[in-house]
């Protein structure tokens, strides 16, 4: 889009006030982005390369900061904790956003909307709600699954409190969360699907099955795709349930990154180190974004 | 599994079952709302029961009267409110130049602004910390919700929605002898409102569940929001059951009512603006 008008004293003229316009509509914006998020990153960076001090004073130290993270054993604990909960959130949120996606494609049913209602309100919630929540869920005392699995013979029933239980429990919690907006997403990209597909391939006598495989999974993977992407990074950046649901434990067996990150920073106060680990996590989470953006690229020159 | 036509028709038991897993799925928030109206020294001695055997609101009281409840309601509504308000402002402005105003290298600086979205809002919460401070911002309102402000998904989307306004519509109030000011807000601005609706809803959720930085920015202070409130509530020294139950009962109203009352432009606000969660 170049401007369309001609070369002439008044095109000057008026170039010239589109782009002091130009500047000063974008620099509010610029101003608050400037400080507020791209200096941020910047300064956390900058942050990472000392050992810092903001009372005593920081001294530089280069990457020792990160060398140091490398070598200890409890960030690499929540390094592996991290994708350990994300194995479990990542399939559970999609697989179930995509097969409630797909009964609402069914079509209207008496009920579709309050149904749909239903499975998406949880993720309007805020974390402190959830978490107390399924905490008090999984209360061995009061705790509703406590009850019934107590009814079922179980007799161990702090599943927070069980190194091998409390992660698929704070994923499970997650999936119940914020489930309903991969859905509200799978359902968008279904409906834009033209019945006449489903129509043209039931003539030619393709099972339920077929439609689905040759159909529905191909003119749904950009949003499969996008959906993957932003659930992983979510994964990655988990911290609000852990913080309160288990606080990291039992030990470290539920310290995911950004809860290292947040405990190295206030409450060991090793900020240098703790911006290490943002930095790092920015650099895994900006890897994995840039991914989507290659992929997606790739996908509309094949088209 | 559901892969025909739209027209399919649905069976009976196909509807039971639907019907049954909604059921399932909301039983969690069935049974808050069930103990909340419990009374206190039942949560513990009947625990067994789901239904109340007395309906009591001693819970909601216990919250009421022993927490800052209403003020952290009014925190988290003044935090929402400028929230929404400036980060709206800057980025019709901002949207607009980048959509209609011709400058060099317009493109690549909005580019460089977009990756702003790649940069993820936990991170950001140390270095922000010392730079709150250093501006005296730690514990206040600006402090919180300055740097929602700056998040660009506002300026993307309504750069996106600017873009496919014809141009000829702003060439007509050009000769007219309009300026750009007056083509964003009389023009621009109510052929766009649906996009600003979805906009407002999203930076208001996520403004009013904010969570990270604001356990950061807030050491202990009267500006408390209710996800901090909460987990005050939860980190008191006994656990009292009946409490908990109940604030988190009183922290859902709002995001119940404004999901009963906007549930369509809830929906299309998450789902076009949702991106960056």
């Amino acid at each position: 889009m170049m401007p369309d008008s001609k070369p002439h004293a008044t095109g000057r003229i008026r170039a010239r006030t589109q782009t002091a316009e130009g500047l000063l509509f974008i620099l509010p914006y610029a101003i608050l982005w400037l400080l507020f998020l791209f200096g941020p990153i910047l300064y956390g960076f900058y942050i990472s390369l000392h050992k810092w001090d903001p009372l005593a004073g920081s001294t530089f130290v280069g990457f020792k900061n990160y060398l140091g993270l490398f070598g200890d054993a409890r960030f690499w604990n929540s390094f592996w904790v991290t994708w350990k909960y994300s194995l479990w959130v990542i399939p559970g949120i999609i697989i179930f956003g995509l097969v409630f996606a797909l009964m609402l494609q069914a079509g209207r049913f008496p009920g579709s909307a309050v149904f749909e209602a239903v499975l998406f309100f949880p993720y309007l919630l805020n974390v402190s709600i959830i978490s107390i929540l399924w905490k008090l869920m999984l209360d061995p005392d009061v705790g509703v699954i406590s009850q019934a699995l107590r009814s079922l013979g179980v007799t161990e029933l702090a599943l927070l409190n069980d190194e091998s239980w409390v992660i698929p429990m704070v994923a499970l919690t997650t999936v119940w969360w914020l489930m309903g907006y991969r859905m509200i997403l799978f359902r968008a990209a279904l409906a834009s699907i033209p019945d006449e597909f489903y129509e043209a391939a039931a003539i030619d006598g393709a099972t339920p099955l077929r439609r689905f495989i040759s159909i529905t999974l191909p003119l749904l993977k950009p949003t499969l795709l996008f959906v993957f992407v932003v659930t992983t990074v979510g994964g990655m950046r988990t911290f609000g349930q852990i913080i309160l649901m288990t606080a990291g434990g039992p030990g470290t067996s539920s310290e995911v990154l950004a809860y290292y990150m947040y405990k190295l920073g206030f409450e060991f106060l090793q900020f240098g180190k703790a911006a290490a680990v943002g930095f790092i996590l920015f650099a895994m989470i900006f890897g994995v974004s840039a991914l989507l953006f290659f992929v997606f690229r790739l996908e509309s020159h094949l088209k | 599994m559901s892969v025909g036509p739209r027209a399919a028709h649905i069976t009976p038991l196909r509807l039971t079952v639907y019907y049954a897993i909604a059921l399932v799925w909301f039983f969690p928030l069935l049974w808050m709302i069930s103990k909340t109206f419990t009374p206190a020294a039942d949560i513990l001695g009947k625990a067994k029961q789901i239904l109340p055997t007395t309906l009591s609101t001693e819970n909601l009281w216990a919250v009421w009267n022993n927490w800052p409840f209403a003020r952290w309601l009014l925190n988290s509504l003044i935090v929402t409110v400028c929230a929404v308000g400036i980060s709206m402002a800057v980025a019709l402005f901002a949207a607009f130049s980048f959509a209609r105003l011709q400058w060099p290298g317009r493109d690549l600086v909005f580019l460089f602004f977009l990756a702003g979205m790649f940069i993820p809002w936990e991170v950001n919460a140390i270095p922000l910390y010392f730079i709150m401070n250093s501006f005296g911002l730690l514990n206040t309102y600006p402090g919180l919700f300055l740097p929602i402000t700056a998040l660009p998904v506002g300026l993307f989307l309504l750069r996106q929605f600017f873009i496919n306004i014809p141009k000829e519509v702003e060439e007509a109030a050009r000769v007219d002898g309009c300026g750009s000011l007056s083509i964003l807000l009389r023009i621009f601005v109510p052929m766009t409102l649906p996009a600003l609706g979805a906009l407002a809803i999203f930076v208001f959720l996520f403004s009013w569940n904010e969570f990270f930085w604001s356990l950061i920015c807030l050491q202990g202070s009267k500006r408390m929001t209710v996800p901090i409130g909460l987990k005050m509530i939860m980190g008191a020294q006994n656990i009292e059951y009946g409490l908990l139950f109940g604030a988190s009962f009183l922290a859902m109203i709002p995001s119940l009512v404004l999901f009963l009352i906007l549930r369509q432009q809830v929906i299309r606000g998450i789902s076009i603006a949702g991106m960056i969660k």
